[in-house]
């Protein structure tokens, strides 16, 4: 079980066999570049070919899994099956338990992690709820015209960064999928598109632009409600422009004219977008811009899994992020049933924590309730932290595979390089949930 | 092996010609013949005196699965809230309803009507290895999935050079290598040029921009080869035009271009429109000669798609309806181009009485129930979610049962229905045996299903137990037992157990050179490695392949990598 999915033995320089797993899945940042090829030799990753200095970090970081236990209670070191029975007994024994993390793991643990919430009537919020909730609200409100990164790979003439900065956090997003490919429709690849950045500071993706756009951070909503106005025909007085944007309006008019000429548009947005009503001015603008031509608007996404746990939570509990399952049913409201809300309130009295910590995606007051509660921790690194019972898992995408979800969308296999004496999260979590039904019996 | 007798139901299984009071016996989750001993006892006996039997419900076309289906789940949180919910109970999930409800819910839904089956028809390729995640989540029913190809660049690509086998080989290869059960085609061509800004096509001899092909040319190209390789189900067609009045002449057009073809054609009720294009005045109903041309053509089926009153969710492939839908309607709009081959349009809709189109197309719906003569050939449908959702399936039952039910409905909608419309005067009411025809032995038989839609020693002990009821809508919504692979999972409106379903593919033959020329062009223009479009077998865990009994297909492992466990 513990074997590569197909490696193929070689020998090199006489240095001993290395395997070679190809086409794997990278889940370092957003992109999910899954044309890496990667090679192992005497149990660890040597060498991550195609891979951007973030993917290869992730990859051949030295993960020190044999020091550690596979399991600890209070700190000690503790017999798995132990383990195990306490953490269930912490579960069933909960009455507002709060399940958190999910974005740094496969759909299926995700998926194992909703079941067991639905199971305990948790509230279950994945760690980037709250910077995805403006997202989600304003396509709820307005809808998205969007697609798969392929079509802009073929059809792009026109691709605006607004507020990201790719070239930093994304590295390989420009060569494989937004401006270098040569495409069905974009034979010419850079060359025939526009790239636009919008951005409040100078960025390294905006000295590799056509054009920039300068704006103020706080004042997004006005500026792309003025190129929107534009867009649209509109004729707006220069002072009132300047004085809601900080921006000359003929600066902004070249903007709107670069979007209208467009045959085929890609925006690309961010969390950096800010609240809910710039989310939905900039899919408005996208929209319109469908009246003539064709424009869409993408999200950079990741890095990880964070498109996997919204997907699972919405086909298992029909809402994204944000469900709470206590009335024993899957009930949402934002801001009501997020896992922060019921931690700052003081309710949450035991905590599942899946994958990555936390911790940096709460309030001061929803970390100090936290620390101060049970908390089953299921992540690779669970015995190096705080946990009342840690459970140490299999890396997803290193020694653990399954299936990791695009931006857009799109779900790729994941090709563990490694074996590992670990289970997966989702194994941890569907051994959990066999003993929360035995107690039931 | 346990032995399961339902006992003194009167048995309505028009597959094997049976209308009559007899027992069904199960044994290994199939139907057995009765034991020749007429002494022999059952481990287990329901006793279904006075009630009625059917087989498990069929599904021929809905959308239940996928990231189509995902992102309107997403897309309509308010429906969640508004629309009820199904509660966790011991060992059953629970789920949110509404028009797009979660798995679980849907699973339990659709077997609480005596449902067993559903196929999901219109799945992007790339996006299989999503319906395949959902449907392992969506239990008790069995399902199957329809993979998209009609605005698919390699197929075009081919359609273009005239090179048909290795058209046939890549189809063969799609199906394979997504786990989809059978070929659907969406407005052919006219995705893509919508996709291109050049507005969706008109006709079925446009030409689609950049690839020198028409409508027609992809359409017939696509039906040959779905002959040719003898698939159970036959290509599945949603034509052009749909939803714009004047329609009706498309698909007649369409109708006439498949000349020959066996063909599935889809939610026949949004393409029968008269009037023209922009100008809904002179909207009505072109029934009439529609269904005279499939009356005289037994190579075609329909399902209808009617429509129903009510709060619901349009979802297509076909992007440019999308955003037709959200122009006339002005509601949010979600729209999602996938590439290589499809889009994808998510509008909310209440279809209202009031609305003379809306009620109009209620109308067309029912007169095509009532104008296909042969029950075998048109399929009950709502194309869940777009007419309707699946639970108001026991109302149509109903509607086509009872001539006075639709008169009552017909009289209280705007008096143009009644003009434009030709239902007031079809007269026709439904038998109980025809209704077992279009929502499981007919479906069943369109698929290519052998073990489905009938009750037929070696049949899926799929079976729905419905007590008489003059309300038909009662009758067909609560049944009192609804036995799945001979498991009883309903029982007195009550989910009683959750098996998991198996999903049905196919995985005809090819000739492996294609595969090259398919790796080359998908590295060239994929945003994803060839290798990780392919489904492994472990990602296929728990599908079946389904046969067609006459046709020679061979199931061949794709060499996939993917798995879960680790350690």
């Amino acid at each position: 079980m513990a074997t590569p999915s197909d490696p193929r033995e070689k020998e090199k320089n006489g240095s001993g066999p290395l395997a070679i797993v190809e086409d794997a899945t990278c889940v370092a940042c957003g992109c999910l570049c899954d044309d890496i090829e990667l090679t192992v030799s005497e149990g660890r990753i040597v060498e991550a070919r195609n891979a951007c200095p973030i993917g290869r970090a992730w990859f051949l970081a030295d993960r020190g899994l044999g020091t550690r236990p596979p399991a600890t209670i209070e700190g000690r070191p503790a017999d798995p099956e132990e383990a195990l029975d306490r953490a269930a007994g912490i579960l069933a024994g909960a009455r507002a338990p709060v399940v958190l993390g999910l974005t740094a793991t496969s759909v299926e643990a995700q998926a194992a992690a909703v079941a067991l919430a639905d199971r305990i009537g948790a509230v279950i919020d994945p760690s980037h709820a709250a910077e995805a909730l403006p997202r989600l609200l304003a396509t709820a409100r307005v809808g998205r015209v969007s697609a798969s990164l392929g079509e802009v790979k073929n059809r792009a003439d026109v691709v605006v960064f607004w507020g990201v900065d790719p070239v930093t956090t994304h590295p390989r997003h420009w060569e494989r999928y937004s401006v270098e490919p040569r495409g069905r429709f974009v034979p010419d690849g850079r060359s025939g598109r526009v790239v636009l950045v919008a951005d409040a500071a100078r960025t390294s993706t905006a000295e590799r632009a056509d054009h920039v756009l300068t704006f103020a951070a706080d004042r997004q909503l006005e500026t792309l409600q003025a190129i929107r106005s534009l867009v649209l025909g509109l004729e707006l007085d220069p002072g009132a422009v300047a004085a809601s944007t900080g921006l000359d309006l003929e600066a902004l008019r070249s903007w709107a004219g670069w979007l209208a000429r467009a045959r085929y548009g890609a925006f690309f947005f961010g969390t950096g977008l800010g609240g809910t009503s710039s989310v939905e001015a900039a899919l408005l603008l996208v929209r319109d811009l469908n009246a003539k031509a064709r424009f869409v608007a993408l999200t950079m996404g990741g890095p990880g899994n964070p498109a996997g746990a919204e997907a699972a939570l919405a086909w298992q509990a029909g809402y994204p992020v944000g469900v709470d399952f206590a009335p024993g049913y899957p009930r949402s409201l934002p801001g009501e049933t997020s896992a922060a809300s019921r931690l700052e309130r003081g309710e949450a009295d035991a905590a599942l924590i899946v994958a990555e910590d936390p911790e940096p995606g709460l309030t001061e007051k929803a970390r100090r309730r936290l620390r101060e509660i049970s908390r089953i921790v299921v992540a690779p690194d669970a015995t190096a932290r705080d946990a009342t019972v840690a459970l140490a898992s299999a890396t997803y995408g290193i020694h653990a595979g399954g299936t990791v979800v695009r931006s857009d969308g799109v779900m790729l296999p994941l090709r563990p390089a490694l074996g590992s004496r670990l289970p997966s999260e989702r194994e941890w979590l569907e051994r959990i949930r066999t003993r929360l039904e035995a107690l039931a019996r | 092996m346990s032995l399961l007798r339902i006992a003194g139901g009167r048995v309505i299984d028009p597959a094997n010609g049976v209308d009559e009071v007899r027992d069904v016996w199960i044994a290994g989750g199939r139907v057995v013949a009765a034991p020749g001993d007429p002494g022999a006892k059952a481990d287990r006996t329901i006793d279904a005196g006075g009630d009625v039997v059917m087989p498990g419900g069929v599904d021929v076309h809905c959308h239940i699965a996928g990231p189509k289906v995902n992102a309107a789940r997403a897309l309509r949180p308010e429906e969640g809230r508004e629309a009820g919910f199904v509660r966790r109970s011991g060992a059953l999930r629970s789920g949110t309803l509404g028009s797009v409800p979660s798995t679980y819910a849907t699973g339990y839904k659709y077997a609480g009507l005596g449902y067993t089956t559903a196929v999901d028809a219109a799945v992007p390729p790339l996006g299989a290895r999503h319906v395949h995640h959902e449907l392992r989540d969506t239990p008790v029913i069995d399902a199957a999935f329809l993979a998209l190809m009609g605005n698919n660049h390699y197929v075009m690509d081919r359609v273009a050079a005239g090179e048909w086998d290795r058209l046939r080989d890549y189809v063969a290869w799609l199906l394979g290598a997504t786990g989809a059960f059978g070929v659907k085609v969406v407005n052919p061509g006219g995705v893509e040029r919508w996709k291109q800004g050049k507005g969706d096509v008109a006709t079925l001899d446009d030409e689609v921009p950049g690839f020198g092909v028409t409508p027609r040319e992809i359409l017939t190209a696509l039906a040959r080869a779905v002959d040719e390789l003898a698939l159970p189900h036959p290509i599945h067609v949603h034509g052009l035009n749909l939803g714009l009045p004047g329609n009706a002449e498309t698909m007649l057009e369409t109708l006439r271009a498949l000349d020959g073809h066996r063909a599935h054609m889809a939610h026949v009720q949004f393409h029968s429109y008269g009037g023209h294009p922009g100008d809904l005045r002179r909207f009505d109903s072109r029934v009439a000669p529609l269904a005279e041309y499939v009356n005289e053509h037994p190579e075609l089926t329909v399902d209808v798609g009617q429509v129903l009153f009510g709060e619901t969710t349009s979802m297509t492939a076909d992007g440019p309806v999308g955003q037709y839908l959200h122009t006339v309607t002005g509601r949010k709009w979600l729209s999602h181009d996938v590439e290589l081959e499809t889009g994808c349009g998510i509008v909310p809709i209440t279809y209202e009485e009031k609305n003379a189109v809306h009620a109009l197309q209620w109308a067309i719906g029912l007169e095509w129930f009532l104008r296909v003569e042969d029950p075998w050939r048109v399929a009950l449908s709502t194309d869940h979610p777009n007419g309707g959702s699946f639970l108001a399936y026991p109302e149509i039952i109903a509607l086509l049962m009872d001539r006075g039910l639709r008169a009552e409905v017909l009289a209280r909608l705007p008096a143009r229905v009644r003009a434009r419309s030709g239902l007031g005067e079809l007269s026709r009411e439904y038998s109980l045996s025809e209704i077992a025809v279009v929502t499981r032995a007919g479906p069943a038989r369109m698929l290519g299903l052998a073990a489905k839609g009938h009750l037929g020693p070696g049949a899926d002990a799929d079976v729905a137990i419905y007590t008489p009821d003059d309300d038909r809508r009662r009758m067909f919504a609560l049944p009192r037992y609804v036995l799945k692979g001979g498991e009883v999972v309903i029982d007195g409106g009550e989910v009683r157990s959750s098996p998991r379903g198996t999903t049905f593919r196919v995985a005809p033959e090819y000739d492996r050179e294609v595969v090259g020329s398919i790796r080359d062009w998908f590295e060239r223009d994929g945003s994803i490695r060839f290798a990780n479009f392919e489904l492994g077998e472990e990602e296929l865990g728990g599908t079946v392949l389904e046969r067609r009994p006459d046709s020679p297909q061979e199931h061949k492992g794709h060499g996939g990598k993917h798995r879960e466990d680790s350690s």
